[in-house]
């Protein structure tokens, strides 16, 4: 048992936490966005297949990571703009076009990947830099965990705080809410609710992009498999309602559900790792069933007081 | 009740789509350097091709219908199962299970025990989104997909260590059935089973209940209205609760099917997201269950079509392409039709404003 916590309560666990977290967060913290503009983004795990994809593709093509990751942000912005042309412009039912998102990603990757680079996916292609900084190797635990973490750990960072401020600390955020909760009230006021909700499936697109090329050039070295994506667009859905859309708390709920991955890896030497792997998915669970309980506790509060006023 | 639901612009709307999703399909085809007509060519005499084809392409066609019609039943009355890999794969690997288990017993008995085991544990496994979904109002999209994972999780740990077969080749598999339990085959060689009698009664049943009987009106109600439908007296959470169980028992018993009709095994390739393309039918049918049908084969056709690609050296995930351009094209008609609906109707709100405009300046 003591061997056990301080496996968990390691720096391993740390580090494998915020790899784990990543691609999660970048999705959520688009998915916010998208929340935001009041659209269910179901899509979002189609979205991160394609940057996978295409930033392992401009890797090979163009031979640099970093080209990898401009061709993949270009091509999140297409797959956003696409998004919201359906979803928006069209008005169509924003499950059924996440799913088709899904379905065709799956598809149009695979397609791709077994063209370009034969049956057995891509490997071996230029990768983003992992950052090695040598001030960390003078702090006992964080720095261990912190070390050799991808570049795009640090974006991410950023982009949480970028997004943050933007959503809760400039007009276009407050538009951006509005086109959400209220977008009458936002028409009126001459802004229309259409536009924010364009720009938000555009941001939601290339988050969800770099969350692939995370995948695919960030934590490995550079390779491109099947469908890598495995769900983890879906379980950045459940860091968004979570984290009530907030970049920074989805960014937490991202971490926790990072935690229990690196959990089940910790437990994998007492039970089967196949039943570890199931653990962050049934966390996942919880975590919504909590945050219903917890808004519908909420209402009741309010409503309460209400009565009492 | 009017025979409203296979009308003329759907199937217009549907066949242009088709025609769409053809044409950027072979688009792709092109762009990636292939030739689009032969690609077409091979899928046709893929699917035609031999007698094993065809039957191979039938009992596609009928996992998928199942699939559709457990997502169609569940849609009807307002919550989306999309946990039915999850129950699909789970029904697949607890029947074949009780096959292995009941070795030596009477055939009619395993089959009969292991379509009530399937059924059973696929009802469960939604049952459990169902009452979360009725209960406590959680999304149910989210919580099916996460099971779907925790379910393929669980039969991998099942089919590596307790249920393992004794052959050290297979790494992730049961044992396989005795001969005496298979469902006999009807065009040899082919997966085409028994099973598909099953299947078209189960079909007809679903479409009687649904659109002749006062429960599908109810679903119906349940599903378009929930708070109507609930104060005219439908037990609206006990129905949709009800829907979801059934819906999963469905994908349990498809497992079932797959497991006794075609690969005689449980392993890992007893399905591959088949209950997601059921889904993706289902939508573009607009949850009615005859157009599920008529889909299924559609898409049956094109899928079995599609994994001869291979030999001539195109990628068959082609198949997948054109089925999402298919539901996007679908989806983006309505879209299209009532953009310019608007537009007219603008228009002509805009000439009438100007004669009354005119009107009043006289």
């Amino acid at each position: 048992m003591h061997d056990l916590l301080s496996r968990i309560f390691s720096a391993a666990t740390l580090n494998e936490t915020l790899r784990t977290a990543t691609p999660v967060a970048l999705a959520a913290i688009g998915g916010a966005m998208t929340e935001h503009a009041g659209i269910m983004n179901i899509g979002m795990d189609g979205m991160i297949l394609m940057g996978a994809f295409f930033g392992a593709y401009g890797s090979f093509l163009l031979g640099g990571g970093w080209l990898g990751l401009g061709l993949a942000v270009a091509i999140g912005i297409l797959v956003g703009l696409l998004f919201a042309l359906f979803v928006v412009k069209l008005k169509a039912d924003e499950f059924i076009i996440g799913c088709a998102l899904n379905t065709f990603a799956i598809g149009l990757t695979g397609f791709l990947s077994d063209s370009v680079f034969g049956y057995n996916g891509g490997k071996g292609m230029a990768a983003l830099p992992k950052l090695r900084l040598s001030f960390l190797d003078h702090i006992p635990f964080l720095g261990k965990g912190l070390q050799g973490l991808s570049v795009l750990f640090y974006i991410t960072l950023l982009l949480v705080l970028v997004l943050w401020l933007f959503v809760y600390r400039t007009p276009y955020g407050l538009h951006l809410r509005a086109a959400g909760e209220k977008p009458e009230t936002l028409r009126t006021a001459g802004i229309s609710p259409e536009k924010m909700k364009w720009i938000a499936s555009i941001l939601c697109g290339i988050t969800c992009a770099i969350a692939g090329v995370y995948l695919s050039l960030g934590d490995l070295e550079g390779n491109f498999a099947k469908n890598m994506s495995n769900s983890r667009g879906y379980v950045a859905f459940a860091c968004v309602i979570f984290g009530s859309a907030n970049p920074a708390k989805a960014y937490l709920a991202a971490l926790m559900f990072g935690f229990f991955g690196a959990l089940g890896t910790c437990l994998q030497a007492y039970i089967s790792p196949d039943l570890t792997a199931a653990i962050p998915y049934i966390i996942t669970i919880i975590m919504m069933v909590y945050v219903v309980l917890r808004s519908q506790r909420r209402r009741r509060l309010s409503h309460r007081k209400e009565q009492v006023a | 009740m009017k025979r409203s639901h296979i009308n003329t612009p759907y199937l217009l709307s549907l066949s242009l789509s088709i025609l769409c999703a053809l044409i950027i399909g072979a688009l792709i085809l092109l762009v990636a350097g292939f030739n689009p007509i032969e690609a077409y060519g091979a899928i046709v005499e893929g699917a035609f091709g031999n007698g094993r084809h065809i039957g191979d392409f039938l009992e596609y066609a009928m996992v998928l219908c199942l699939c559709g019609l457990a997502c169609v039943l569940a849609a009807r009355v307002g919550i989306f199962n999309v946990g039915g890999e999850g129950q699909l794969i789970l029904g697949a690997i607890v029947a074949c299970q009780v096959g292995v288990w009941m070795k030596g017993q009477a055939s009619w008995l395993v089959l009969l025990c292991a379509a009530i085991a399937a059924m059973a544990v696929g009802g469960i496994y939604a049952f459990l989104p169902g009452i979360l979904k009725v209960k406590v109002k959680v999304n149910e999209v989210i919580t099916t997909i996460m099971l779907n994972t925790v379910a393929v999780c669980l039969c991998q740990y099942l089919a590596k260590g307790p249920w393992k077969n004794p052959n050290k080749n297979m790494v992730a598999a049961t044992d396989k059935l005795d001969a005496e339990y298979w469902l006999s085959s009807l065009i040899p060689g082919s997966k085409l089973s028994t099973a598909i009698f099953t299947a078209i009664i189960l079909t007809l049943l679903v479409w009687y209940v649904m659109t002749k009987t006062s429960g599908g009106y109810e679903m119906k109600l349940t599903g378009q209205n929930p708070r109507f439908a609930f104060f005219s007296g439908i037990k609206t959470d006990r129905l949709i609760l009800l829907c979801m169980v059934i819906s999963g028992a469905m994908c349990g018993l498809v497992g079932m099917f797959r497991v006794y009709g075609a690969e005689h095994i449980y392993k890992s390739s007893i399905s591959n997201d088949y209950y997601f393309e059921g889904l993706m039918i289902a939508m573009i049918a607009a949850y009615e269950p005859l157009p599920v049908v008529g889909l299924s084969v559609f898409f049956a056709i094109l899928k079995i079509g599609a994994d001869e690609l291979q030999y001539i050296g195109i990628p068959s995930q082609i198949y997948q392409i054109i089925q999402a351009v298919v539901i996007f094209s679908m989806a983006a008609q309505s879209g299209i039709l009532s953009w310019l609906k608007d537009r007219g109707q603008k228009k002509q709100a805009r000439l009438a404003a100007q004669v009354r405009g005119g009107g009043k300046d006289a």
